[in-house]
């Protein structure tokens, strides 16, 4: 069971892109998933119905919440697209395709966030909703190793997978992982995550 | 003497006293938490042409969207919530992710996207609140911006066509039904006897799709099977609402 917790949690984490491993957290954990469930383990198989439930909802938060405003981040504060997405997201290509995709990528994400509400929303607002969550979570997780007590499951790797991303990619402003520092179990748990099944990659690099 | 609160909203029918699920949310809440809101239902006579409702009002401050409405419905002290754990508001908010998520495309769906839903039953009654020629326009805004919510946010790789799209989001809009029913079980609320943001949020999705006679009706059909979820809309609706059924 912890072969396959680790190969869950360490793909998600392996990746260290800012931009690939924000879209791929969401990517890639539904095959994986699907690839558990068929080997016949499921890292939820322990929970009762209800428990599945809120693991589901608590999900939805977390892609609701903290995927999104990672994708605003990236996308929609100027100083961090200028400075670092635009170059990063159109590396790979020669000018001006890197301009365009760039460019096109921008108002692909633009459009989406106004479709669900966030457009009018400043940086503040988004680092306040941030903050929301985060306490959500902190208040879920307690004094507890993983979200549903003893068992890692789909929700540690993605909780994991985002704070990890946002405590240790650099962008222009640090407010983002400021505000995950705040609330020391999620720190604690992303260490101990990090410890159990990544002390042989070499130090953390969460210190 | 606080200020008096008026919320603009769209009107009842079939028993509701909106149709709109984001206005019944707010109405419900503000039954909950005793905000004495003066209600202003669209009509003829309304000149706003942005369909940005429901839209508090009070002397110094316009307020829109559910969520930044009950913010500031808390922060006057009309609180649903002050009897919560700190661990039943985060679940709160974490249900309230999963309504918008999984519920919402597909209550979407069957009131805006569905053709014979949006053509006989949506589109009439909204157009009959407004001034022409405003109800030659909004009907469809809102209709596009149905559309185009759900495909900016469900319709990606692998799902390419609206029709896959489709019948996800249905997938997911029963499943999430199906946990909502788990959740509540027997209980009056969705936590203790009181209730609370959640209940409001809850009611708002849930009563629309529940009470409306549409032509195509999946889904609506699995929420009938759910007695528990019925039930729950139902006594909030006699206890809160007080509306005569057989309207509209």
């Amino acid at each position: 069971m912890s072969l396959v917790a680790e190969a869950f949690v360490s793909q998600i984490a392996g990746k260290v892109p800012f931009i690939h491993v924000g879209n791929q957290v969401v990517s890639e954990l539904g095959p994986i998933v699907q690839f558990v469930k068929a080997k016949g383990h499921s890292l939820s198989d322990g929970l009762d119905e209800v428990q599945k439930a809120e693991m589901k909802a608590y999900m939805e938060l977390v892609n609701n919440m903290l995927l999104t405003a990672e994708l605003y981040l990236q996308w929609c504060d100027e100083a961090t697209v200028g400075e670092i997405t635009h170059a990063r997201y159109g590396s790979p290509y020669p000018w001006p395709l890197n301009h365009i995709l760039a460019y096109q990528k921008q108002w692909e994400i633009k459009r989406k966030m106004k479709a669900i509400g966030w457009g009018k929303k400043t940086l503040d607002q988004v680092l306040e909703d941030v903050d929301q969550c985060c306490q959500a979570l902190s208040q879920r997780l307690g004094t507890q190793p993983y979200f549903f007590n003893k068992q890692p499951t789909e929700l540690d790797a993605l909780v994991f997978g985002h704070l990890y991303t946002i405590l240790t990619t650099q962008l222009t402003n640090d407010e983002l992982s400021e505000k995950v520092k705040n609330y020391s179990n999620l720190l604690a748990f992303c260490r101990r995550i990090e410890q159990h099944y990544f002390e042989d990659r070499g130090k953390g690099r969460l210190s | 003497m606080a200020a008096p609160l008026e919320l603009s909203c769209w009107g009842g029918g079939w028993g509701l006293p909106s149709v709109h699920s984001e206005s019944l949310v707010v109405m419900a809440y503000a039954k909950f938490s005793g905000a004495p809101l003066k209600v202003n239902v669209i009509d003829n006579t309304w000149r706003g042409s942005r369909g940005d409702v429901p839209i508090l009002t009070t002397e110094d401050n316009v307020v829109s969207q559910p969520a930044k409405i009950l913010n500031f419905l808390r922060k006057q002290k009309y609180n649903a919530d002050y009897e919560l754990s700190a661990k039943q508001g985060a679940d709160t908010l974490a249900y309230i992710a999963l309504l918008e998520e999984k519920l919402l495309p597909a209550v979407l769906h069957t009131f805006w996207v569905e053709s014979d839903n949006y053509f006989t039953v949506t589109k009439p009654w909204f157009a009959s609140q407004i001034p022409f020629p405003l109800s030659l326009i909004l009907p469809g805004r809102m209709s596009r911006g149905a559309l185009n919510r759900i495909l900016l946010t469900r319709g990606q790789p692998p799902l390419y066509h609206l029709r896959e799209v489709e019948a996800q989001i249905y997938r997911d809009a029963k499943e999430c039904l199906n946990l909502l029913s788990n959740r509540l079980g027997t209980s009056q609320f969705f936590f203790g006897n009181t209730p609370s943001t959640l209940d409001a949020y809850v009611f708002g999705f849930l009563a629309p799709l529940y009470k409306v006679r549409f032509p195509k009706i999946q889904l609506q059909e699995h929420l009938k099977q759910l007695s528990n979820l019925c039930r729950f809309c139902d006594d909030i609706l006699s206890s809160y609402f007080r509306i005569s059924l057989g309207d509209g």
